[in-house]
């Protein structure tokens, strides 16, 4: 899962993007409103943490420019200002929700959280893909009641394959929301790490949920 | 009592007033008037009466057929007519008195005995008043007879009565009338005046958008709502800066608080090594001095605001201040590589606080040296132009763009560019810079363009020696 912080308060936008790749998500930082809005229409973010007053482009302007360019991620708007026409404005604008600066850490990681699941339709929270469950709150992964450990990294490459289930996903694809924007993508470094995840998923089981698609990637599929 | 009741009653006491003593004024003429009247018209008949009397001699009692044969002229007389004989007696009476008896009174008898005629009223049974008017008649300076002339009052007395009813009828009507309409004009000169207690209330109640319409007319009510309209828009004013001064304020300081919350509950969150809890608490620590910095200035401007800052008035060496100042500056223009220098200057004293203008250079020279880039200089200059000193610290950093240059004295308010080159800055230092100058009754100027760098002049007033 890949995702923008645009904010212009060098030290707010440190702890925001440590804090989400520590739930192995991959983060951009941007701290300029036209900057943010150009990066936002050019890769392809699951989710914008959008603060409200940047320098270069107001954060409402560069939500209402994002809406207009048909660009769907949720967004997530950080505001100090507590007023409530802030808030509206935000969310009429397109924000799909809003934090009220100072915010609590467990807060806006439980609200990205949320943010994602949306698009995927689940319901209580877990990913499911035949018996191989994902719990995106607690982290924890399960094929048929047995408990898996995985890294962060190969935890977010599940994460990234769970919730594009039945869809391929090429190795750019992949590389672009599970990888930093700096990752090289002429390594194997995909290959290597799609192959860890199916010795502790696949291995030893009857139906193998990883598959590769010749020439174009991989799916994760029950069937 | 409402204003408009007591116009009313006011309006409707005076007028009252005014239609009794009218009417009252208007009575007593008339009646007055008439009775004149009567009295000259009795008096005309006496004279006829008296002269023919005075050519014939009549002595004796004699029918008034008989006499009327003889002065025709007393028998087309309107009025009564009687002869007495000096003793008092009835000699001769005219027909149209009647039954009617009229004796001679004793006033008119003695006053007929010096030769002087007596006007008398007088009120008979059946309720007839009559005036009589008593002409002694003198032969030879001996009375020898008196005259009698009388008129019925009645058709006077008919009249008054009249004058007064219809004065006691069309006064009460008249004053009803007046009072209606005084009531109904009262009530539309102080519309207006209800309309602002209106408008008054709806602003008690926060409603700041409030305006009176102004009627063209240069009238006491529309000069009231024209002052009140600007006064609400003072008001609207000084309320929307206020609103805009916390809103900024916590703002600011809310900054601070999000970088301190997040980083310690991020380093909270699991075990780490020793020297990431260090560098949080490091973080902490700037946060921290951020927030006294601008909780002190805030301080200083509000108490400012209230007047509960002192200032001085002694003289103060200005030349001697500035290259205090400068020697200051220098230490912090190297930890930047800023070169902080010294331009033309000349002796100055001018009359204030020591302290406070210290604090005021400093400022500014902290700013030059801040929104300078690393190699470049700053120039502290001071010179004498008739009865000012300028005092003035120029950069060649980043610069102020002209539509930010009127709002740079604001308070919290900072550039973009500010924002990124120095994030430290509270926004509030020019804010107390400026008060510091307009304290000491000069003013502060800037001249700048975008990259190329601000010269900011503080223009004083000097002490003349």
């Amino acid at each position: 899962m890949r995702i923008l912080v645009v904010e212009d308060e060098a030290k707010v936008a440190s702890f925001v993007r440590r804090a989400l790749e520590e739930e192995s998500y991959a983060v951009d930082v941007c701290d300029d409103g036209a900057k943010g809005l150009e990066l936002a229409l050019a890769g392809c973010y699951d989710l914008i943490v959008l603060d409200l007053m940047l320098p270069g482009m107001p954060g409402l302007e560069v939500l209402k420019a994002l809406r207009k360019e048909q660009v769907t991620a949720p967004v997530l708007i950080l505001t100090a200002r507590s007023e409530l026409d802030q808030k509206v404005k935000g969310l009429d604008a397109g924000a799909d929700d809003y934090l009220t600066k100072p915010f609590a850490i467990e807060e806006l990681v439980a609200r990205v959280r949320a943010l994602l699941r949306r698009g995927t339709g689940e319901a209580a929270g877990v990913l499911q893909v035949g018996d191989l469950a994902l719990n995106p709150a607690t982290r924890e992964v399960t094929r048929g009641g047995q408990r898996i450990e995985l890294t962060a990294k190969e935890y977010a490459l599940l994460e990234y394959l769970m919730r594009n289930a039945g869809r391929v996903l090429t190795r750019p694809m992949i590389a672009e929301h599970v990888w930093n924007q700096d990752f090289d993508t002429f390594t194997n470094v995909i290959d290597v790490y799609v192959n860890y995840l199916r010795n502790k998923i696949d291995r030893g089981q009857e139906r193998k949920l990883i598959q590769t698609v010749r020439g174009s990637g991989y799916t994760l599929k029950a069937d | 009592m409402p204003l408009r009741l007591r116009l009313t009653l006011w309006y409707g006491t005076a007028l009252a007033l005014i239609l009794v003593i009218l009417g009252g004024a208007l009575y007593a003429m008339l009646a007055h008037g008439l009775r004149d009247q009567i009295d000259r018209s009795l008096a005309e008949t006496a004279a006829v009466a008296v002269r023919a009397l005075e050519q014939h001699r009549v002595g004796a009692f004699l029918p008034f057929a008989d006499l009327a044969a003889e002065f025709p002229e007393l028998a087309v007389l309107d009025k009564s007519f009687q002869i007495f004989s000096p003793a008092g007696k009835v000699t001769i009476q005219s027909p149209n008195l009647g039954r009617l008896d009229i004796p001679l009174s004793r006033t008119a008898l003695e006053s007929a005995l010096n030769g002087r005629a007596t006007y008398e009223s007088a009120r008979f049974p059946g309720g007839s008043s009559y005036r009589l008017l008593s002409v002694p008649i003198l032969l030879d300076g001996v009375l020898a007879n008196i005259v009698q002339v009388g008129t019925s009052l009645r058709p006077v007395e008919e009249m008054l009565q009249r004058l007064l009813l219809v004065l006691l009828v069309s006064l009460p009507v008249a004053l009803a009338v007046a009072l209606g309409g005084g009531w109904f004009l009262a009530g539309r000169a102080l519309r207006p005046v209800d309309a602002i207690t209106l408008a008054a209330q709806r602003l008690a109640e926060g409603d700041l958008t409030q305006r009176l319409a102004v009627s063209q007319a240069q009238d006491e009510i529309g000069r009231l709502s024209a002052t009140f309209n600007a006064m609400i828009a003072r008001l609207e004013t000084s309320f929307r800066q206020v609103r805009q001064f916390s809103a900024d304020a916590s703002h600011e300081l809310r900054t601070p608080l999000t970088v301190m919350k997040g980083e310690t509950e991020l380093a909270l969150r699991r075990a780490r090594p020793a020297e990431d809890y260090r560098l949080v608490l490091e973080s902490n620590l700037e946060e921290i001095d951020r927030m006294v910095r601008i909780v002190d200035e805030l301080l200083f401007l509000s108490r400012a605001d209230l007047g509960e800052v002192r200032i001085e008035s002694r003289p103060v060496r200005l030349d001697a201040l500035v290259e205090d100042v400068q020697r200051q500056a220098v230490v912090l223009g190297q930890e930047r590589d800023v070169q902080v220098m010294m331009g033309t200057m000349e002796p100055v004293t001018v009359q204030g606080d020591e302290l406070r203008l210290r604090e005021l250079l400093l400022n500014l020279v902290d700013n030059a040296v801040k929104y300078s880039r690393p190699g470049e200089k700053v120039e502290l200059a001071l010179a004498r132009d008739g009865a000012t000193a300028r005092l003035s610290v120029a950069d060649r950093g980043i610069g102020i763009s002209a539509e930010a240059q009127g709002r740079i004295f604001d308070r919290f308010y900072r550039t973009d560019e500010a924002r990124a080159h120095a994030p430290k800055g509270t926004g509030l230092g020019l804010a107390i810079c400026k008060w510091i100058v307009e304290a000491h009754h000069g003013r502060i100027e800037v001249q700048s363009a975008v990259g190329q760098g601000a010269k900011f002049t503080v223009i004083l007033p000097v002490v003349t020696p």
